[in-house]
């Protein structure tokens, strides 16, 4: 099954590329819903969901770039981090969100110029690693994840500033995360989750230690994520959610081993779950959108190679061309 | 009023409106529709408009006319003469004779005076909505009857009685403050309890006056005595902003009087009532939390009791996360109060634990409560604490498929640092693991294997035993075999689980019985588990180039033929 055959699919199950462009734009004029305030926390972390999402879907235009780049900056405190939105305290999930989507809209000149710099922004993302562990924290008062671990060298390796923070330190501690059944945690101990193994062997290939990883352990602990319906879950014995078609499939490109999968059936599950009127996609057939499963479902619909979407880099969850430009590779 | 004539008779100055507005000079205002009976007025603005018609005759002609122009010529003197009067009213009478000479004066009161214009005129028109506003609904108040309008009238009598008492108030507590002495006995000024429960009274009243009256909305915050002295620190958005978003107007107060306290960095009981409020509209704002937990460090409260309150939180919001790293940093700052007492500590970590059996069987996968747990185990140092592996155990039996509870197991049992070195990898063979454990927990997997022969937890969880044991998978080749009949046969074959036939084909190859193990693989990738295919034939690939010991080729797609 190495061939896939998309014009063979009925005309619903085609990706409505319009609809979602729509419906991202329309984003952020929903102020009055009451989601929408009680998600205030991550509007910076949407910004990016959306503009990936149209840069995937080839209409990086479609949100202003002037705009976007000063609502970016307007959300930059003095020492260098950025916040969900203005006003909000600076965050290490904010703070990546921002400098990716600097990245994309190729502004690093502006933060240069208008914003605190990239050097600023390092040295903040680089004050929230515990010199002790290794591990990363999300802001001043400690909550540490391995998603802050790989925000962190996401961010920092688009600068140019990997240097600033102790990589190896960082390394053991994704390698104590590590789990029996090949997968990893949040931290030492807990449960493998695909999430957390995204950011993990994500992590682990920014730093060049892909050799720590049992790939064949863990390529068969994410193969077993598909489930009979063609989606992927997260963990054993839980539901099939599009936003995996990402943590995993992703892990998987990372490690060679995409095959493992029915490439087929997760895309029919992933075109099943979009809304082909209003625009977005959802977690499953059925439920209602949002935009970081649309993020999430297009990325994952670029990685199996879907006709008329931008490459996607499997380590950035960013368009490869931002990542060639940037990075020169 | 007499007819008009320029005979020399001393024109009277009437006191009294003319009683019969057909009475007047002009015969044209006779003739205009405001000389018609006058009907009762229903609304506040019909009233004003007749007294209007009636005190300013000719203006009130004009307009109606369109303009002085259309006026007969008696009307326009008599329109000239009432504009003069207005015009010159407020002069000083020096002035006003300046500018009128006494004949014009004359003149103009012949004309006017029946009106009562200067006494009871209005100066202006009345018009709907602008003249009295509009109420609440968005209805003009001029619409209102008489008597629901004197009825408002009195509303707004009160409301200015009441802020006026109110202010009087203020002002006595910024006295207070200052030190202030009372001018009459000479005492200084102090607020009485009973003047601030007067006030809060009245605050609640004047909040329902102007709702009443103009639909204002008073922050219960704004209105509250206890928060008098803070000044609220509003939203800055920047103008345009993209993804700009309009708050509900409890929680938009309540984060502004947020900002400003955090701002002077207070931490007091106030505060923590603030952010119980902020926590109540929106559990998932991080920063409120943070906050909160400043104030109990500060305040130096008991941290059990913010655990029992943080118990109510999380059972009311399962899927938020800033609750459990709350509930970390409250234990992280508890611990050393109990680390040197052991009974204590047992006591603790059994009312943790109690929490988390209740909240798990609301929830019984949630992944922030079991990373909260096993790090829970880790700090207090419950490894050997037979009452968490029975609490697993209980979970398993209820659901065999929670990975969760799985995964903790596998956690509590090989991260014992009892038997466990540091530093190992995961899927390392551990030499400190003793052999009556990996029995036992080999055991433990069989037995749950039974209950659902295809989920997948006690399989990968029995493998990863094996492998931190050391042992060989060949060592439960037995057991395996129970889940698959007549491997390859047409029409008998059984597969109770493909995990099964998967472990199978690797004891085969690890007993070197490749074309064994290929049949698994093939049976899998034909048959048991099409989906994985890929996976399956890229094991048979393995196999082949194990069987050749030629290196791997990973990554490569295999096509089946």
């Amino acid at each position: 099954m190495t061939t896939q055959n998309f014009t063979s699919l009925p005309q619903e199950l085609q990706l409505a590329t319009s609809a979602h462009v729509k419906y991202i734009q329309s984003l952020d004029s929903r102020k009055d819903e009451y989601d929408y305030w009680l998600t205030e926390h991550l509007r910076l972390n949407g910004l990016y969901w959306g503009l990936t999402a149209l840069h995937l879907l080839g209409h990086p235009e479609a949100l202003p770039r002037a705009e976007t780049i000063d609502f970016v900056l307007s959300c930059q405190h003095e020492n260098g981090g950025f916040g969900a939105a203005p006003g909000h305290d600076a965050h290490m999930l904010s703070t990546v969100s921002a400098v990716q989507i600097l990245a994309m809209v190729d502004a690093f000149d502006d933060l240069e110029t208008r914003g605190r710099g990239k050097a600023q922004v390092g040295k903040y993302i680089a004050s929230l690693q515990n010199r002790q562990t290794g591990t990363f924290a999300g802001d001043e008062w400690g909550e540490e994840d391995t998603r802050f671990l790989y925000g962190a060298f996401n961010a920092l390796s688009l600068l140019g500033l990997l240097h600033l923070v102790d990589v190896d330190k960082a390394v053991d501690h994704i390698a104590a995360c590590a789990n029996f059944d090949g997968g990893y945690g949040v931290s030492p101990g807990a449960e493998s989750h695909s999430g957390q193994i995204f950011t993990c062997v994500a992590a682990l290939t920014i730093a060049g230690r892909k050799e720590l990883i049992d790939v064949d352990r863990l390529g068969r602990w994410l193969s077993e994520r598909q489930i009979a319906g063609g989606g992927l879950n997260g963990r054993p014995e839980k539901k099939e959610d599009v936003c995996y078609s990402w943590w995993v499939l992703s892990s998987l490109e990372m490690i060679g081993k995409t095959h493992w999968i029915d490439k087929e059936k997760l895309t029919n599950f992933i075109l099943s779950s979009q809304d082909t009127d209003k625009g977005g996609i959802s977690d499953r057939p059925g439920d209602m959108v949002d935009v970081w499963h649309t993020c999430f479902g297009i990325a994952g619909l670029s990685l199996l190679e879907y006709p008329g979407l931008e490459p996607v880099d499997e380590v950035y969850c960013m368009p490869k061309s931002t990542i060639k430009r940037v990075l020169g590779r | 009023m007499p007819p008009k004539s320029k005979a020399a008779t001393k024109p009277s100055k009437s006191l009294f409106p003319p009683t019969n507005p057909t009475t007047t000079t002009t015969t044209s205002i006779q003739t205009t529709s405001s000389s018609e009976p006058s009907t009762e007025p229903t609304t506040v603005l019909e009233r004003s408009q007749q007294r209007y018609e009636k005190t300013r005759p000719f203006e009130a002609a004009r307009q109606k006319q369109g303009g002085s122009s259309k006026l007969s010529k008696e009307d326009q003197k008599g329109w000239i003469c009432d504009q003069l009067l207005h015009l010159t009213n407020r002069l000083p009478q020096a002035s006003r004779s300046r500018l009128l000479g006494p004949k014009a004066s004359k003149e103009i009161w012949w004309t006017i005076n029946g009106t009562n214009s200067i006494d009871r005129g209005l100066t202006k028109k009345p018009k709907p909505h602008s003249t009295w506003g509009t109420d609440r609904n968005g209805h003009d108040v001029g619409s209102y009857t008489i008597e629901r309008f004197d009825e408002r009238i009195k509303k707004r009598t009160a409301l200015t009685a009441l802020l006026v008492s109110s202010r009087v108030f203020r002002e006595n507590v910024e006295r207070e403050k200052r030190g202030d002495l009372d001018a009459r006995s000479g005492c200084p000024v102090i607020v009485t309890e009973r003047e601030i429960d007067d006030e809060r009274v009245r605050r609640s009243k004047m909040a329902a006056l102007k709702k009443e009256l103009y639909g204002e909305i008073t922050g219960k915050l704004a209105g509250s005595v206890e928060w008098e002295d803070v000044v609220p620190i509003p939203h800055e958005e920047p103008e345009g902003a993209l993804a700009a978003i309009a708050y509900p107007a409890d929680y938009a107060e309540a984060m502004s009087y947020l900002r400003a306290v955090m701002a002077t960095k207070e931490y007091s009981h106030r505060c923590l009532r603030l952010t119980q409020h902020i926590i109540a509209m929106n559990p998932a704002h991080y920063t409120v939390w943070l906050y909160r937990a400043a104030c109990i460090f500060a305040l130096k409260l008991s941290i059990p009791d913010e655990i029992e309150w943080l118990n109510e939180v999380a059972l009311a919001n399962l899927k938020n996360y800033q609750i459990w790293h709350h509930r970390h940093l409250l234990v992280e700052h508890y611990y050393p109060t109990i680390a040197s007492d052991p009974e204590a500590l047992a006591q603790f970590a059994k009312q943790e634990r109690d929490f988390l059996i209740a909240i798990l069987s609301e929830d019984t996968k949630n992944y922030h409560v079991w990373s909260y747990r096993s790090w829970l185990v880790g700090k207090l140092g419950m490894w050997e604490d037979q009452e968490e592996l029975k609490s697993i155990e209980a979970l398993i039996d209820e659901d065999v498929r929670n990975n969760s509870a799985w995964s903790h197991r596998f956690f509590l049992v090989f991260s014992n640092p009892e038997y466990s070195t540091p530093g190992k990898g995961a899927t390392e063979a551990d030499p400190k693991c003793p052999q009556h454990i990996v029995d036992r927990e080999v055991q433990y997997a069989q037995q749950k294997t039974y209950l659902a022969p295809q989920n997948q937890s006690p399989w990968n969880y029995m493998r990863g035993v094996l492998v931190k044991g050391g042992q060989k998978l060949a060592s439960v080749h037995a057991f395996v075999e129970e889940f698959v009949v007549k491997l390859g046969d047409e029409t008998g074959e059984e597969i109770r689980s493909t995990h099964a036939l998967d472990l199978l084909a690797e004891i085969y190859a690890e007993k070197g019985e490749t074309e064994k193990a290929d049949l698994c693989l093939r049976r899998l990738a034909d048959k048991w588990d099409k989906i994985r295919a890929g996976y399956w034939n890229w094991r048979r690939q393995c196999l082949q180039s194990e069987k050749k010991a030629g290196p791997e080729q990973p990554g490569e797609e295999v096509t089946v033929a």
